[in-house]
């Protein structure tokens, strides 16, 4: 078994000096891809958190003193729910001071001293409203009216905060993953031609491997290996890549004012740490896949 | 050890390259299979080790119906079958060490095994003394001896021969014939094909002969005609 194992790396290590030039092309490219892949999942992230706050149309918020009464509390939601011409009163959440909490953890992502004077004790928690009108104005005197409120901190309105960003969001998921799944495809395409050439260089030897008796996988595994571990490599270029992004990212943000909102689309290190394993696994298995189908095609075993 | 039933194989439209051709070869016969060229030699021995498959008939090797035989068998079924070719078919980039090992290699026998045998096979077909040489720096005849031993390094039961003596001079067809009798004499089935009159003829073996695909003779101690 160890000599079987021993004999697929040797294979696989010999065929890849016989085709620098093609393997390297297979490397970059699904670097490149793997990396554009990364950089879609990291800017959808960043985009999230930005509109962590409104997710499920919700179009009003109205924030709750940390310090209100239950009386207090228990008014506003009698006054939200009385109200079921404007708003979809079945669509009423409240989320307590632990649920704000964490959800301010990715608003201010990249605003560290706000988020340090934010506790769960001292946060406001808050009614999330969907409107049932299409009329803006009238949930606007709606907020100008629970603003007077007792116990009420604050009004804030959808419309106000992210049109143009919830737009620009769509607009550069859409571009991102195309690019990228096109991307994808060519590294794929690279990495099963590698694989061809590299069987024609062969076809001599694996004639006689057949005609000895070697099984099909035998004959296949060094191919798909060397398929696989060009993908890999190439996820791994990538990992780095993005990595070098998000820092240069996240400096870049923190030079902007606190409170503009941007300072929400910095991504925190956990989840790039998730996204990089991803590139890893898509990398692995494309290559995979791809020499896999290439050497079943090519080597008529 | 092999036997075909009326078997034919056809490539594309044109007349058959094989047509209804029966015979039984027995355990430690050796067989010369004659004619002239495109009468079907070749494609009766790809047929008994299944590089192809005929589109009617049965081939039988050792009890088995090989055209039945699941493609994951087919390794199995070349494990027990030593191939020699007019055109040697050794890896130029390998030693004639590395050549005769491969065969053994990817079966997966273990090293020490490879090591032992070699050697042996090596010795059996005379190049003794020559294993770190390279195909290119052999003659014919020598190059010809490697892909016999690595025929016959895993001791085959059944050895194919395409033309083993196409590309040499008679003195070196001689030798390569008096080591596949030597071989034959240790109990492997050897089948040969030939167009080869002077081989034929001083071995007084069993010949089977073929026209356009046809077996038109086939005869004990025969001579090529």
């Amino acid at each position: 078994m160890i000599q079987r194992i021993s004999y697929a790396f040797r294979e696989t290590i010999a065929s890849f000096r016989r085709n620098v030039t093609l393997s390297v092309a297979a490397i970059i490219t699904s670097a490149v891809s793997l990396l554009l892949v990364g950089a879609t999942f990291l800017i959808q992230r960043a985009f999230d958190n930005l509109l962590v706050q409104w997710r499920g149309d919700v179009g009003m918020i109205v924030f709750v003193r940390p310090d209100v009464t239950p009386e207090a509390l228990t008014f506003i939601e009698e006054n939200l729910k009385s109200q079921p011409n404007v708003i979809d009163i079945g669509k009423i959440a409240y989320l307590d001071k632990a649920g704000s909490y964490e959800e301010a953890k990715r608003v201010f992502a990249g605003d560290p001293t706000t988020l340090s004077l934010l506790s769960v004790e001292t946060i406001p928690s808050q009614f999330k409203v969907v409107p049932k009108t299409t009329d803006p104005e009238l949930v606007r005197s709606l907020a100008t009216q629970y603003r007077t409120l007792p116990g009420v901190a604050g009004v804030s309105l959808a419309e106000d905060e992210f049109d143009v960003i919830s737009t620009l969001s769509g607009f550069v998921r859409t571009v991102t993953i195309v690019m990228s799944l096109i991307l994808l495809a060519v590294a794929v395409i690279l990495i099963w031609n590698t694989i061809r050439t590299a069987i024609f260089a062969r076809r001599r030897e694996i004639e006689v491997m057949k005609l000895v008796g070697a099984t099909d996988w035998f004959i296949r595994v060094p191919f798909i290996l060397e398929g696989l571990i060009q993908g890999l490599v190439g996820a791994i270029v990538s990992c780095g890549g993005l990595w070098t992004l998000n820092q240069a990212w996240t400096s870049g943000v923190a030079g902007f004012k606190a409170g503009t909102g941007v300072s929400s689309l910095v991504v925190p290190d956990s989840y790039v740490n998730g996204v990089m394993i991803a590139l890893l696994l898509i990398g692995a298995v494309a290559g995979g896949v791809g020499s896999g189908v290439a050497s079943s095609k090519f080597l008529d075993v | 050890m092999i036997r075909l039933e009326n078997v034919s194989k056809m490539y594309g439209n044109e007349t058959p390259a094989v047509r209804d051709a029966s015979f039984d070869i027995a355990k430690g016969e050796f067989v010369f299979l004659v004619g002239p060229s495109g009468s079907g030699k070749s494609t009766l021995l790809r047929l008994i080790n299944r590089q192809e498959r005929p589109e009617r008939g049965n081939v039988w090797v050792a009890g088995k119906n090989i055209n039945e035989m699941a493609n994951t068998q087919i390794p199995f079924l070349r494990r027990g079958m030593g191939n020699v070719f007019q055109d040697y078919k050794l890896l130029p980039n390998k030693t004639v060490f590395e050549n005769v090992a491969f065969a053994l290699e990817v079966i997966g026998k273990p090293k020490h095994v490879i090591g032992q045998q070699v050697p042996q096979v090596l010795e059996l077909v005379g190049l003794s003394g020559k294993e770190d040489r390279f195909p290119h720096q052999l003659s014919g005849g020598e190059q010809q001896r490697v892909s016999i031993a690595r025929a016959f390094v895993n001791r085959p039961l059944i050895l194919l021969a395409d033309e083993p003596t196409g590309n040499l001079d008679p003195a070196t067809g001689e030798g390569i014939m008096a080591l596949l009798e030597a071989i034959n004499k240790t109990g492997t089935t050897v089948v040969m094909a030939t167009h080869d009159h002077r081989v034929v003829n001083a071995m007084r073996r069993r010949v089977i002969q073929l026209d356009r695909g046809v077996i038109v003779r086939d005869q004990e101690r025969g001579v090529y005609e």
